[in-house]
């Protein structure tokens, strides 16, 4: 899961903070946007990608989430389950910088 | 249809129901042959069994045939991989869930046709999967299926036999697929092939199907006649016969009939039984032979009951279903049966019934998060079930709790298929809901259009959109509707016109933002500049900064930026602009690759500097990011660029100063006269003075001030000791170190460096002391100190110090510092070996493995022992390998020795000891070995011997051989390993092809095959084609940059051509790669072509520093000197670097005309570029005088250097001052009357002056051209050229590397023979000697200098040995074992740490 936040979006790469976490299994349902309205519970999202197939028009279900801070994340990861548009969604925060 | 839904059945019985019960079955044949059966080999008599039998069974058969094909043949090797691979795929999937998904059978299919390689059992496995093993397919289909299948294979060259036929039938019988018997049997008999009882079985099966009691009988009576055995099968089918032909009555009575023949009905016949009832709806008859089979001993599988609800349902008789289903006994396997059977049911059109065995499914609703039935809606939705029926049952699903999102899935099936009326039906159900229709919904279906730019299919779906009240983003219309227009200009058009923009804003940021990632900066810059609403920077940023990366226009990003940063439209918000523009310059830098960066470096500069004019500024935070990110991307020289922007002015400049040693030690006197602490001091300056590897005055002082000293200190102290060789003063300074701290650790280094020089100087307890205090202390042990410790035996054991070697091995090995291995345990062979004591050697290397499983050199001592003919050692030795490792490493041991020494004949008997098998990792070593010591011979044997051996694999031997090949450049030999690879019918991989067309390349020969081309993926070029609208135009760019990196410099030209002729234009940066390869190739016309082409195509296009660097080198050559100097002005106007070659060789084309003129204008031109052209002044001196002497103006010339090197404010160094140039050209054109002047010159220089380095220089030129008497005659005149020693050695390293110059370093050391003794010098001679096989001269060096009692080092002696095993010599040392490079890393390594 570290690989694949690794290679995920440039900004991220190589910013120095690790307050993001990786979230998979979003339902099809969910834009973006949805994922930035159930995280944003936790604190002030920063950047919230969510990459989108361009060949299926689908995404792949796959996002990252960063908040503007690391109490915020860890709020965010203390959550025991969270469901978006009714699907259980997993996160762990990714080892960005470590 | 008897087995449609039991797969599996033959093989869980097997277990419950021996072969015996199934003998008897068979027993009743014919009558008159009750025994027909078991004439039959085994192998036959399964198929029979399973005639009617479940589908999963033909696996194990496809996989017993295919260990029949493996005993029998090689050759079908690489078919039988193939056939592993799909049998893999199916067969896994088959186990899992009982079925194969269309898509798998397909790709398995295309897989096996691509590959070419195709078994008759692969037609088989393919041809028998295409029954009721694809619920998924409709019956039709699945047929259609396979006769693709069988057409197709048999064009491939397919052979079918009678195995084939009859799984077609098997096929025929699950599809129900009507066909004529008659026409079947005459396709087998035009085809040669004989039916057998499995054919007649189920054509009878076939009649039965459709109720053709009569043809069934036809080929009953048939079989009877051939005396074929009637089977259980049979009978099976007839019930089923009778039933379809209404005859209920007989149906039952076949029971009895089987009986009378001594057949017992088994739970087959039942099942056939009760499929006949259901079929009629006779749910009576059912129960009671349901009942009838539970009170025997038969047992009904909840397969089988599916199988009979199946029955009810295709009938018609849904409502029976329920009483079946409650039967049902949720076996293991339940779960997938009953998914097949719901898949099957849905392709039937029977949903209802699907649902309703769905919902009867036992799965856990606890969380009510875990769903099931996709697969049942999935279906639903292929099979085009009404939107209707697909809202109720979602609805069901939800209220069960057996789905939490039914109507979602089912929707994403929807989009998947493109299926846009149901997809908006689904969507207002959801809403209905109250779940929010969302924009990216539409996402996949605009794809589907997209993909085909079918226009009208986007309108309608934007309709779609409209209807259902969403409204399309700014991501919708980028990345799902412009696309599928020619511009933004046609899309807004057409939309309008369909009344499909609404909201116009939308439309118009997408089309900014479109036009961004498309670089068309003109279009963004007069948008901001007009625009009025308001924009979100943030959504454009990303977009914007493709944009400048794909512009070239610096003077667009400037006012761009401008606009978005200092404009009151734009940029209002805090944290202000400053902070803005610099995260905005930070991503736009972060965004780009570093050779995009470094390419981009001149307009990036430009850019920061307009910013600079523009009075923007950045904080200083981001402007250490960017620091950080030039500095990775190797662009150090745009930091100050960009610090020029920096907003905040105090930037803390620390200087560290370098002080010299006499600096310190004053300060450290006065100091310590104002009695102030002087440790620091002290330590800096012993570390000065180590650094200046002066150990006298380093000890001086530290026993002067020792109270002061630092651990630091000593342990810099202790390391200078070592190096200077002296272990007294070393290990006084140790135990003074341990006196003042005993728990100070020296880093692992040190303790090495000690080790070796106590080791060296019979030190032996001291030396075991200090790897004790390493265990102790727990020193860091690497790899590489384990190598250390390796040469510091391997010394020893070269000085044939016995004990030395045994106690400090047997230390390091028992204090654990390095774990036993043959590496660290190989000098205590060597020791041995080095003093010819061979059965010491061999005692020792056996005490080694019996104290550590290691035997070191055991390949060395066997060699020897063969040379030397000591048969009862050999023994010994053999006697132990193949009682220790087994018979096979000793067979392997003696072969390599016997190979090693030239003993072919005894090492083929080795090789061809019957049982001998090829163990790869051996053969490879040995391989490795005789390449990197180039025994050519010794591995051309290996390979030759290994012809027949066992599982050899031949492509790698080849491999192995061509490698080295490839090292002596030698096509011919690679040529001939080519044909002998046909000969021995060896398919060679890649990679060894791709080597042997490399070989034959360098040898300008051509290569004779298709070179597989290397997979190469650019980033920037998947960026390309990413932004490039048209995937063909990617395609051709990606092809002309692998031929531009292949260097296929005519494919890359062609493609150019027809690139031109289609009008596809490419970046900027193809065109100057291909303009490079061009030039570098010497295409000189076709270059200016491209050129011509580029510069009309792309606005502003210019060739980049190396394209113009390989122009101007072209030009020089061709002798247009006037366009070359156009060229580099260009190039330097446009702040390019151009290469220094480039520079070089325009400037001594000038010189050889004569043209001081332009020589200089060149030196104007690119004054203050020097450096990073990496051009000398010497260049211009040197260049500049030839023109002179040229132009017959030699007294000028002359005048001119001897004024630069003795005036006051000298140009340059005179030790740097080079003329070599000048003197050989000078010698070369035999510019006579020059070459005296310079002479004298030179001379004058040396005696009035004491400027040795030009007569130095002119001496060597002179010795260089061969003129041995001028320059004898030279020295004899100026004796101080002797003494130039750095100037002679440079010239011997310099020249030792190139080719053919052993002559003119032998009569150099000649005359200078004092030379001889400096050890670059001799390492040079003899690497020269080498490289030119000169034996002689090499010898004689050899004695010299051991006559003078040098001590040579590993590198000289290597080069040497390698002379005289190559030319046949005996070598009178050992030769150093490791490769050159690892002496030549050695000696650089030693000289780094002693200076």
């Amino acid at each position: 899961m570290a690989a694949l936040a690794a290679s995920g979006p440039v900004a991220l790469r190589r910013t120095a903070s690790r307050s993001v976490a990786f979230v998979r299994k979003i339902p099809w349902t969910a834009a973006s946007s949805q994922l930035r309205e159930h995280f944003a519970q936790f604190g002030r999202i920063k950047r919230c990608i969510l990459p989108f197939d361009k060949e299926t028009g689908f995404h792949r279900g796959m996002g990252w989430v960063q908040f503007s801070s690391e109490e915020e994340l860890q709020n965010a990861l203390q959550q025991e389950s969270h469901i978006i548009d009714g699907v259980k969604c997993l996160k762990s925060q990714p080892t960005i910088g470590s | 249809m008897a087995a449609l839904l039991r797969p599996a059945r033959w093989l869980l019985r097997a277990g419950a129901a021996p072969r015996l019960t199934l003998s008897l079955r068979l027993l009743a044949g014919g009558p008159g042959r009750p025994h027909a059966v078991s004439y039959l080999p085994a192998a036959r008599a399964r198929p029979v069994a399973g005639g009617l039998l479940g589908p999963a069974r033909l696996y194990v058969i496809a996989a017993e045939e295919k260990d029949i094909q493996e005993e029998s043949t090689f050759s079908y090797r690489r078919i039988t991989s193939q056939f592993d691979w799909a049998l893999m795929r199916l067969d896994n999937s088959v186990r899992r869930t009982g079925r194969i998904p269309k898509t798998l059978l397909q790709k398995v299919f295309d897989n096996t046709c691509s590959s070419g390689g195709l078994g008759s059992n692969q037609a088989l496995l393919l041809l028998r999967s295409c029954g009721s093993l694809l619920p998924e397919v409709k019956l039709e289909e699945r047929t259609e299926f396979a006769h693709r299948i069988w057409d197709k294979l048999q064009e491939l060259g397919a052979v079918y036999d009678v195995s084939h036929y009859n799984a077609l039938l098997k096929v025929y019988l699950q599809n129900e697929y009507k066909f004529s018997q008659t026409d079947f049997l005459a396709k087998m008999e035009e085809a040669n092939i004989q039916p057998n009882r499995v054919t007649y079985q189920r054509l009878i099966a076939s009649y039965c199907n459709v109720g053709d009691i009569e043809g069934a009988s036809k080929i009953l009576g048939f079989m009877k006649t051939k005396d074929l055995p009637i089977t259980e099968a049979v009978f099976d089918s007839l019930i089923t016969g009778h039933a379809r032909a209404g005859d209920m009555e007989n149906a039952k009575n076949i029971l009895t009939v089987m009986r009378e023949a001594g057949i017992e009905p088994g739970p087959d016949t039942y099942l056939a039984l009760l499929n006949a009832y259901a079929e009629k709806g006779d749910i009576d008859h059912v129960k009671q032979t349901l009942e009838k089979v539970e009170k025997s001993e038969l047992y009904l599988m909840d397969r089988d009951l599916f199988q009979i609800i199946f029955s009810f349902a295709k009938a018609g008789y849904p409502q029976y279903v329920s009483e079946i289903l409650e039967k049902v006994s949720r076996e293991r396997r339940y779960i997938p049966d009953a998914m097949n059977l719901i898949l099957l049911l849905v392709t039937e059109k029977l949903e209802d019934t699907a649902l309703q065995i769905l919902l009867a499914c036992p799965v856990s609703k606890e969380d009510g998060l875990s769903d099931f039935g996709n697969f049942f809606l999935r279906h639903c939705v292929t099979m085009n079930t009404p939107v209707e029926k697909l809202t109720d049952y979602c609805k069901k699903l939800k209220q069960v709790q057996m789905h939490s999102s039914p109507l979602q899935f089912t929707l994403s099936c929807a989009l998947r298929d493109n299926k846009t009326d149901l997809a908006k039906d689904l969507m207002k159900a959801m809403e209905e809901e109250g779940f929010p229709i969302r924009t990216h919904y539409f996402w996949p279906l605009l794809v589907g259009h997209q993909k085909e730019k079918n226009v009208q299919g986007i309108i309608e779906v934007l309709k779609g959109m409209q209807e259902l009240g969403v409204h399309p983003n700014q991501d919708t219309y980028i990345d799902y509707v412009i696309p599928c227009f020619d511009s933004v200009l046609s899309a807004r058009a057409v939309l309008e016109e369909n009344g499909c923009l609404p909201d116009s804003d939308v439309f118009s940021q997408a089309a900014l933002r479109t036009e961004a990632i498309k670089g068309n900066l003109d279009y963004i810059l007069s948008f901001l500049k007009s625009n009025t609403s308001p924009l979100s920077l943030q959504s454009l940023r990303n977009s914007l900064l493709l944009g400048f990366r794909r512009s070239m226009n610096i003077d667009l990003w400037s006012k761009i930026t401008e606009l978005l940063y200092k404009d009151q439209r734009y940029c209002q918000k805090p944290p202000g602009p400053t902070e803005a523009v610099g995260y905005f310059l930070y991503n736009l830098i972060d965004s780009m690759s570093d050779s995009e960066v470094q390419a981009k470096e001149e307009r990036l500069r430009q850019y920061f500097h307009q910013l600079k004019e523009m009075n923007f500024k950045i904080p200083e935070n981001i402007y250490k990011g960017i620091r950080n990110l030039l500095d990775s991307y190797h662009v150090p020289e745009l930091i100050k660029d960009a610090h020029m922007l920096i907003d905040n002015e105090n930037l803390s400049s620390r200087k560290t100063m370098q002080l010299s040693s006499s600096k310190l030690e004053s300060t450290i006197e006065i100091l310590k006269a104002e009695n102030q602490p002087i440790r620091d001091v002290l330590k800096q300056l012993i570390l000065a003075l180590c650094l200046e590897e002066n150990m006298q005055k380093a000890l001086e002082v530290k026993a002067k001030y020792e109270s002061d000293m630092v651990i630091a200190g000593y342990a810099a102290l202790i390391n200078l000791c070592c190096r200077h060789d002296n272990p007294e003063e070393a290990l006084n300074l140790k135990e003074e170190l341990d006196r003042l701290d005993s728990s100070a650790v020296l880093d692992t280094n040190k303790y090495v460096a000690l080790v070796k020089v106590l080791a060296k100087h019979g030190k032996l307890q001291d030396a075991i002391n200090i790897l004790k205090e390493m265990k102790e202390k727990d020193v860091l042990i690497k790899d590489s100190t384990v190598l250390s410790f390796f040469h510091i035996l391997n010394g020893a054991a070269l000085r044939g110090e016995i004990e030395t070697v045994k106690q400090l091995h047997e230390a390091i090995v028992t204090l654990g510092i390095a774990k036993p291995s043959t590496n660290i345990s190989f000098p205590l062979v060597t020791v041995y070996l080095e003093k010819d004591d061979l059965p010491a050697a061999l005692e020792v290397a056996i005490d080694c493995y019996e104290k550590y499983k290691v035997l070191p050199r055991i390949h060395d001592i066997l060699c020897k022992l063969i040379e030397k003919g000591e048969t009862d050692l050999i023994q010994k030795a053999m006697d132990f390998v193949s009682q220790e490792q087994g018979e096979m490493m000793m067979l392997y041991d003696l072969f390599f020795a016997f190979l090693q020494t030239g003993n072919y004949k005894e090492a083929k008997k080795i090789i061809e000891t019957p049982g001998i098998r090829a163990r790869p990792a051996r053969l490879q070593w040995f391989c490795d070995r005789c390449i990197t010591s180039n025994q050519v011979e010794t591995l051309e044997k290996l390979v030759e011997l290994t012809q027949k051996l066992f599982e050899c694999d031949r492509d790698q031997m080849y491999y192995s051989l061509l490698k080295l090949y490839k090292v002596n450049g030698d096509w011919q030999k690679a040529d001939a390993v080519w044909n002998k690879m046909q000969e021995e019918n060896v398919i060679p991989r890649e990679k060894t092809l791709r080597l042997l067309a490399e070989i034959l390349k360098d040898g300008n020969q051509e290569v004779p095959f298709d070179v597989p081309e290397l997979w190469y993926e650019d980033e920037k070029l998947s960026l390309d084609s990413l932004l490039n609208s048209s995937a063909s135009d990617a395609r051709f760019q990606n092809d002309i940059l692998k031929a531009c990196r292949l260097k296929q410099s005519k494919e890359a030209y062609n493609l150019f051509l027809k690139a031109k002729q289609q009008n596809v234009v490419f970046t900027a940066e193809t065109y100057n790669d291909l303009l490079k390869l061009l030039l570098s190739k010497e295409h000189f016309t076709q270059a200016m072509e491209v050129k011509n082409f580029a510069e009309t195509h792309i606005k502003g296009f210019t060739l980049n520093d190396a394209a113009n660097s390989f122009l101007i080198i072209t030009q020089v050559r061709r002798d247009y000197l006037k366009e070359a100097l156009t060229t580099l002005k260009t190039a330097l106007d446009q702040q390019q670097t151009p290469f220094q070659l480039a520079v070089t060789r325009l400037i001594q084309a000038l010189a050889m005309k004569g043209d001081v003129e332009n020589i200089e204008a060149v030196q104007k031109m690119v004054n203050g570029l020097e450096d990073s052209i990496g051009l000398s002044r010497m260049v211009f001196i040197n260049n500049i005088a030839l023109a002179q002497i040229k132009n017959n103006n030699i007294d000028a010339a002359i005048e001119n250097i001897e004024n630069m090197l003795t005036s006051e404010n000298q140009v340059m160094e005179p030790q740097y001052f080079g003329l070599g140039y000048l003197f050989r050209k000078v010698l070369e054109e035999q510019l006579q009357p020059a070459v005296e002047k310079i002479s004298i010159m030179a001379e004058r220089l040396a005696n009035q002056f004491a400027i040795y380095k030009p007569v130095t220089d002119f001496f060597l030129q002179l010795v260089e051209a061969g003129k041995v008497d001028d320059a004898r005659a030279l020295l004899q005149r100026c004796g101080a050229i002797a003494e130039q020693t750095s100037i002679l050695l440079v010239f011997f390293i310099r020249n030792s590397r190139k080719p053919g110059k052993a002559s003119t370093l032998k009569s150099l050391s000649e005359l200078i023979p004092e030379l001889n003794e400096k050890e670059e010098a001799y390492n040079s001679l003899m690497k020269s000697y080498a490289s030119e096989r000169d034996v002689t001269s090499a010898k004689a060096l050899y004695e010299h200098l051991t006559a003078k009692n040098i001590k040579l080092n590993d590198l000289f002696l290597k080069h040497y040995s390698f002379l005289l095993k190559s030319a046949g010599e005996p070598v009178p040392f050992t030769e150093p074992p490791e490769t050159f490079e690892f002496y030549a890393q050695q000696i650089k390594e030693s000289k780094e740490n002693s200076s």
